[in-house]
């Protein structure tokens, strides 16, 4: 386990600190140390760990870029979870953020996407990338969002104390796997692929100039990249591995040593070779055998920075054209008048419009009649398809009860619908059917109004069997009286596809005209 | 098109969840992070139209966890940041709610609560989660959550979010359910001149040396904000740092009692100091109230009426509405309990709010719970029944 640092308590005096004159950053002692957090150092990891060589190349790396690629590293930002590796971000002068683990992807996608500017790199390791953030991972690469992962991969928990991981070999030990990994690991450039990256690559850490210039391709890579940098944990994994067992706990340098050694005899460089095949073997002790680096997929796609501002072109167009509409809205003086609380249910199947009715009511009563409205839904996960309901409360007074406690009035477009609600319809209420629909049982109710009308026939004979709904909204305008009929011709106008705004009106119309017959007669 | 002409201003009549969008797209918002889940799901639907509409950024990430990062990575971009979720993605947004209030992050998330536990009731109403708002993420914080009751409401209290969030450099949770998220009413629109929209403190390139730069200074006299210190956003030339570990004010992990000490008091202080700020309730009739009724959210509404009722039959009856959920106004409760008979306290689940309501009455006077869990709103029936008994009159 890493040592904890506990001495940067005291140099740095919380809350009481003070800076010095000079500037805490630079130390003129080490060639990196304007990309160090000097006063963060001396670092937490153990000898022997390969995490520093990561640490250093990667920084080569940026400096390069900011030489002879003109990189402004201000906007280069680096986002890392938990573990060893995580505490990168630490260490580094960069804009940097150490988040809770396995959660550096989505953090990254979140600073890119609302910063496309900024160049995002994500370093973290096989536990954090793999384990419990496999699922961002593999997310990210679907995306193929701009941001470059680099994974540093020891084949277990270092921080933890070395137990077993998504990466430890099969047989290979760690210590919850005392009797050899009975797992297989993932090979991460492979998952990679799977998900779509368009570019990942692998060295250890003793190949650390390829691994340089393999990581100012991956920072400058558009799209999502994934470098998968091998290295030495000589505190835990070379603990319990034939690559470092046996040496004297003591000399943790030697035991990484050890380890580099044996990545010289194993690794075997094949670039371009398919991720599938890119993988590290091992015997059937866990020792591994052969390790695959390079860089196997460098294939430039665009990533989604085009087809978004290209979407947001298109949005706009959108809402210009949405915002005439509303601006055109008819202003209409409002009812003076008082309406008590009044109760609407309605009812039917779903596809009949049943909901954006209720709308409309709710909307017209409100906006262009300017009383109070609440309009609720009801459909169980059936009625995707099956039964829906609208209910509206309409009144002068303020809603405080959203919900229908004595429904007055009820629209009824399908039998399912006339069994499910009629029965609370309050002694002496009015109900609109759609007579073509809804069959009266012998025993209906005589202790309400009803009245029918072939709403969905009358919208068929009028071009649209769709608009059955707005026949019975006009019906029920004329009969019932709660809306007014200017109110509701804008509320329809508002809502209806603009191609269908007149076969709508006429429908409307058609019922209303029935409804005042009827009325009328009365 | 400038952003302005992209608002959406006037009367509506709009659903609660997209009054909600709407109120974040008024607040400034230009990020938005979710997943689908029932019935939070129009507000993320809303944004992915209308956040293209006004140069914003709206993604469906890979479950909540991601969401809820995203939305802190994007706030320390310099954006103003938004999710929203229902009860099994609250549970997951806690992780990284903790994130956001360790490494002070504003962004706003809304929970548009539904019955649980665990998958519970998806379509249904409830009150759940008023206390996993409060103690969800593990550790002492302190959190400000507010409690809409209608469509209006939840586009008010989505803008007051994102003030309160950038004012306290912390996530602040919108507390609604899915009654008033899919009660659809008219909302008035004000023009954006009529809107207080306040930012965070923030230091820009060049505003000072980034050497002196401190992240989390409390006082910062040179640039003279006095609750939280500016936040840099990435990209700016601070390389700065931030983490969830206990930290100093530069950010850095220090691992010891004393910096715990430092960390967990200026999280809470930061909030505790400006309670009277922060807490907004309404109040009618309180000045000759034998019963108090404590609600909030739809219950605080369906409980008016039982209210009224009460009152035209001679029992005087007082209304608390918890506009702040959290921090909870214990002064408050404490001195109504003493010289009043009793409270009432109507909540959609088997009894969260009633405890600090019990605990800020500290035995003065009995509180009385009207609860039933997820599924319906409150029979007002019921409330009446309970506020004749508070009254002693059954
Ligand atoms: S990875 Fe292993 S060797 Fe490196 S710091 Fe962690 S525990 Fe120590």
């Amino acid at each position: 386990m890493p040592r904890e640092d506990t001495i940067n308590g005291e140099r740095l005096k919380l809350s009481g600190y003070e800076p010095t004159d000079q500037s805490d950053w630079v130390t003129g002692l080490h060639p990196m140390d304007e990309m160090l957090r000097g006063e963060r150092l001396p670092h937490i990891w153990c000898q022997g760990c390969g995490l520093g060589t990561a640490l250093t190349t990667f920084i080569s790396a940026l400096q390069w870029l900011e030489k002879n690629q003109k990189w402004d590293l201000d906007k280069v930002a680096i986002v890392s979870g938990i573990g060893c590796t995580g505490r990168v971000a630490g260490y580094i002068r960069l804009d940097s953020f150490h988040t809770t683990h396995g959660r550096a992807i989505p953090f990254a996608t979140g600073l890119k996407l609302a910063k496309p500017e900024l160049n995002v790199v994500v370093f973290s390791g096989d536990g954090d990338i793999a384990g419990i953030g496999g699922n961002h991972f593999i997310h990210a690469a679907r995306r193929n969002i701009d941001i470059n992962v680099i994974c540093v991969n020891n084949f277990n928990y270092g921080m933890t104390g070395g137990q077993v991981g998504p990466t430890t070999p099969h047989g290979a030990r760690a210590v919850t796997t005392q009797y050899g990994n009975f797992e297989y690991p993932f090979n991460l450039p492979y998952l990679a692929a799977a998900g779509g990256a368009s570019f990942m690559a692998r060295w250890t850490v003793l190949h650390a100039r390829r691994l340089e210039w393999t990581l100012r391709q991956a920072m400058a890579h558009r799209g999502f990249s994934f470098v998968e940098i091998i290295a030495p944990c000589s505190t835990s994994y070379a603990r319990w591995n034939p690559e470092g067992q046996g040496l004297d706990p003591q000399k943790l340098r030697r035991r990484g040593l050890e380890v580099m050694k044996h990545y010289q005899k194993v690794g075997k460089i094949a670039h371009h070779t398919h991720p599938k095949d890119a993988t590290i073997t091992v015997d059937g002790n866990g020792l591994i055998t052969e390790i695959i680096e390079g860089v196997f997929i460098d294939d430039p796609k665009p990533d989604f920075q085009a087809a978004i501002e290209q979407m947001a072109h298109s949005a706009k167009e959108k809402w210009i054209a949405a915002k005439k509409t509303l601006d055109e809205r008819l202003q209409l003086p409002g009812r003076t008048d008082y309406v008590p609380r009044t109760e609407v249910q309605l009812g039917g199947f779903g596809g009949q419009g049943i909901m954006s009715a209720g709308n409309i009511i709710g909307q017209a009563a409100t906006i262009y009649d300017k009383l109070r409205a609440s309009l609720t839904q009801s459909y169980g996960p059936e009625a995707r398809g099956g039964a829906a309901g609208s209910q509206v409360v309409i009144a002068s007074d303020p809603i405080h009860h959203p919900h229908l406690i004595e429904p007055t009035s009820m629209i009824i477009m399908s039998q399912e619908a006339y069994a499910k609600y009629v029965v609370n319809l309050s002694a002496g209420g009015i109900l609109f059917i759609d007579d073509g629909l809804v069959r009266l049982p012998r025993n209906h109710r005589q202790d309400i109004e009803t009245f029918g009308i072939s709403a969905t026939q009358i919208a068929e004979d009028l071009g649209n069997s769709r608009a059955a709904n707005t026949v019975m909204l006009g019906f029920w305008t004329a009969i019932g009286g709660v809306v007014s009929k200017p109110a509701m011709i804008q509320s329809l106008t508002d809502s209806v596809p603009p191609k269908t705004i007149e076969v709508n009106l006429k429908s409307f119309e058609a019922g209303y005209r029935k409804g005042l017959r009827i009325k009328g007669r009365q | 098109m400038n952003e302005q002409q992209g608002l959406l201003i006037g009367e509506h009549f709009l659903m609660g969840d997209y009054a909600a969008a709407e109120g974040a797209i008024m607040a400034g918002c230009r990020f938005f992070a979710g997943y689908p889940i029932t019935p939070a799901t129009e507000i993320a639907e809303r944004m992915s139209i209308r956040l293209p509409q006004v140069n914003g950024i709206y993604i469906q990430m890979e479950d909540e966890l991601a969401s809820m990062n995203a939305a802190l990575g994007a706030s320390w971009s310099g954006v103003k940041s938004m999710t929203a979720t229902s009860g099994p993605g609250f549970s997951l947004m806690m992780e990284n709610l903790g994130l956001g209030i360790m490494t002070e992050t504003p962004c706003v998330l809304v929970n548009v609560q539904r019955g649980g536990p665990s998958t519970g009731l998806p379509t249904l109403v409830s009150q759940q989660d008023m206390m996993q708002a409060r103690w969800g993420s593990h550790g002492d914080y302190e959190i400000i959550a507010l409690s809409p009751t209608s469509p209006q409401e939840l586009f008010d209290l989505t803008i007051r979010a994102f003030n309160l969030s950038e004012k306290f450099r912390t996530p602040v949770l919108v507390m609604t359910d899915a009654e008033v998220g899919h009660m659809t009413e008219r909302v008035a629109i004000p023009p954006p001149g009529e809107v207080e929209i306040i930012n965070r403190p923030q230091v820009r390139k060049g505003d000072m040396p980034p050497d002196k730069y401190r992240i989390y200074q409390d006082l910062h006299p040179d640039c003279g904000f006095d609750t939280v210190s500016p936040m840099a956003a990435a990209g700016e030339g601070y390389r700065f740092h931030i983490t969830g570990l206990t930290h100093d004010e530069h950010g850095y992990p220090v691992m010891n009692a004393e910096a715990n000490e430092w960390n967990v008091n200026r999280l809470m202080s930061k909030i505790r100091d400006h309670r009277d700020e922060i807490i907004q309730l309404e109040e009618h009739n309180l000045d000759d109230a034998e019963v108090v009724v404590v609600s909030y959210g739809i219950s605080a509404r369906t409980s008016l009426w039982p209210i009224e009722q009460a009152r035209n039959d001679g029992i005087r009856v007082g209304y608390l509405r918890l506009i702040t959920i959290w921090p909870f106004p214990e002064k408050r409760i404490a001195d109504l309990a003493r010289r009043i008979r009793a409270f009432v306290v109507p909540e959609i689940n088997m009894g969260q709010i009633i405890r600090e309501v019990e605990r800020c009455a500290a035995g003065q006077a009995p509180v009385f719970g009207v609860n039933r869990p997820g599924g319906e709103i409150l029979n007002p029936e019921k409330v009446e029944k309970t506020i004749r008994q508070a009254a002693g009159q059954m």
